[in-house]
């Protein structure tokens, strides 16, 4: 067993060789991130730098989460997320499905159209999206980022579940059908059921896409109090006194439930991407 | 009679299911025309004008500000960056998701390691610019050290803080930030590769070497071409993690077009003028949106 080990480990050294350098340089950002977090003061400024702390700290963690407005960035942050999944699963399913499944005229230009709104970038609409959200006086709620942000994830939402409802087996409808159900019946009880995985996946896809948002939060949002939690760390930043451990704090605070959310729908995420993406 | 009955039923079924469809996709083709194409529209309107982002009032000035723009020379200069960041960022991480991709493709591999190196897509741009702006901080930032140890950079100087070195560093971060997404796609191409082309060509003599330049690319060419249009329209409007980390600075040295707009319209104030700069860099980029488009739905033909 041993010898196995051995032999394949030589066989396949310079393989294991640049898998390594890979994790290491992928990994190498996050891991600093979180390990200055856990240093105190006096290790996360020694010259020269110390790879993991020496005496690991909460520190930075207590007084980050003791602001109130970092609490508030994190609830706003939340709001915004969830108002934009939510919002984006019911037009997302019902316009994916009404996609994959009918044929109507029409349908293939609106397809093109959902394509080509995938490529509309956040600089494109951050302009007239202002001036209208302005113009309804939105930008003093929750509505207006939420909004943006749709711009946003809708497209890709309707790309990614174009497929799964496709996959769904055609006799499955027909024997429905047979019994005597109605389209709307079909839709809500056979095919909806079998798509959930599919669907709340690409649900916290959207999720971590609106978390993650930066340029439509900064801009659709006037009130400090309403501020979501990318645009309160980046202006941690641009602050003159800069705090390094909480910054590094609040990035891994940040950062880490949208990894484990993404870890644990990241299966059904490749599944929907490479089918709805390029066949060569 | 079974058969009779099933036709029947499936005739009885069908304008109504067409209905369904209709009702069904209108909430989204009404959300895409009131917040979509409205402020596409809207803004090349805007273009047109010397609106301000705080008054209301604006009147109508022909082609003033495209005029403004093509004799603006730091509008050349920002056009270079763009090009630069762009091009220099979809050749970096197109190389490395296809190297990736190859990585992973050996049957060894395990999807733990995918699900791993596919982090960096859902990290949030904020963490990665500020790690950025940490480990690149030119008192105590462990890359500075280095750098600074190797004698590549002056003693508490920062790469950030050089014209040059500040521009390669965003590439380098955006690489890192965006490979997974050509990784992913090549990864699905690889994996649909026929495995007895290869056998045919390991029977006739072929090396690893030779497989992979006459099997292997030729079977990436037509996703390369897509992932590097797509990629293309990505980069060069993206906004978040430049001006997070260098703000386009230093001295204007990593300014590309969309910090530029978003300059002209939250700096300077001048919306009439950030709208036909963004209408040039969305014309620039027109034609590829519609190739991508045009040849994923023709791949695609259900679609």
């Amino acid at each position: 067993m041993k010898k196995g080990i051995l032999y394949s480990i030589q066989k396949n050294f310079w393989y294991l060789i640049f898998v390594l350098m890979v994790m290491v340089l992928v990994g190498f950002p996050l891991f600093w991130m979180a390990s200055s977090s856990f240093k105190p003061s006096v290790e996360l400024f020694k010259s020269p730098p110390l790879i993991l702390p020496e005496t690991p700290t909460l520190h930075w963690y207590m007084s980050a989460f003791s602001d109130s407005t970092v609490i508030r960035y994190f609830i706003n942050s939340l709001i915004v997320s969830l108002s934009t999944m939510g919002i984006n699963i019911v037009i997302a399913t019902l316009g994916a499905y009404s996609l994959a499944r009918f044929s109507y005229r029409g349908r293939r230009f609106i397809t093109a159209a959902i394509l080509s709104a995938y490529c509309i970038p956040p600089i494109m609409l951050m302009i007239p999206l202002y001036r209208i959200i302005a113009g309804m006086g939105m930008n003093s709620s929750y509505a207006g980022v939420v909004l943006g942000h749709l711009t946003l994830t809708l497209p890709f939402c309707v790309w990614i579940l174009i497929p799964f409802f496709r996959k769904v087996p055609k006799e499955m409808e027909e024997a429905a059908i047979i019994d005597g159900a109605s389209a709307f019946n079909v839709f809500w009880c056979i095919i909806l059921p079998v798509c959930i995985p599919g669907i709340l996946s690409a649900g916290i896809m959207v999720f971590i896409l609106s978390w993650n948002e930066y340029l439509l939060s900064s801009v659709l949002v006037m009130s400090d109090t309403m501020k979501t939690l990318t645009v309160g760390l980046a202006n941690y930043i641009s602050s003159t006194e800069i705090d390094w451990g909480t910054i590094m704090a609040l990035g891994t605070a940040t950062t880490l439930p949208i990894v484990i959310m993404f870890s644990a729908i990241q299966k059904y995420f490749v599944e929907g991407l490479t089918a709805g993406a390029v066949k060569g | 009679m079974g058969n009779l009955r099933l036709i029947r039923q499936d005739r009885r079924f069908r304008p109504q299911q067409q209905t369904l469809g209709i009702i069904f996709i209108i909430p989204m083709v009404a959300f895409l025309l009131v917040f979509v194409v409205y402020p596409v529209l809207y803004n090349i309107f805007l273009s047109f004008t010397n609106a301000r982002l705080i008054k209301k009032d604006y009147s109508f000035i022909n082609f003033d500000n495209y005029k403004k723009i093509f004799t603006d020379l730091r509008f050349l200069t920002y056009v270079k960056n763009t090009v630069v960041w762009t091009v220099a960022s979809v050749i970096g991480q197109l190389s490395l998701g296809l190297m990736i991709a190859l990585m992973i493709n050996r049957k060894s591999s395990g999807t733990g390691l995918r699900s791993f190196l596919l982090i960096p897509y859902v990290v949030p741009a904020v963490a990665i610019a500020l790690v950025t702006k940490w480990v690149m901080n030119g008192d105590y930032g462990i890359i500075s050290y280095w750098f600074q140890t190797l004698g590549l950079i002056e003693h508490r100087q920062s790469p950030l803080a050089i014209p040059g070195s500040a521009m390669a560093v965003l590439v380098i971060v955006n690489v890192w930030r965006s490979y997974p997404f050509p990784m992913l796609i090549y990864w699905a191409t690889l994996k649909g590769i026929d495995k007895e082309l290869y056998e045919a060509a390991s029977v006739d003599g072929a090396g690893t070497i030779q497989s992979f330049l006459h099997i292997t690319l030729p079977h990436l060419r037509d996703t390369t071409i897509v992932l590097v249009v797509l990629r293309i329209v990505w980069t060069a409007t993206y906004f978040d993690l430049p001006w997070l980390i260098t703000g386009g600075g230093p001295a204007g040295s990593t300014t590309h077009l969309p910090i530029m707009i978003y300059q002209a319209s939250f700096g300077t104030f001048q919306t009439g003028y950030a709208s036909s700069l963004s209408v040039i860099l969305g014309l620039s980029l027109f034609l590829c949106v519609v190739f991508y488009v045009r040849k994923t739905i023709s791949n695609d033909s259900g679609r």
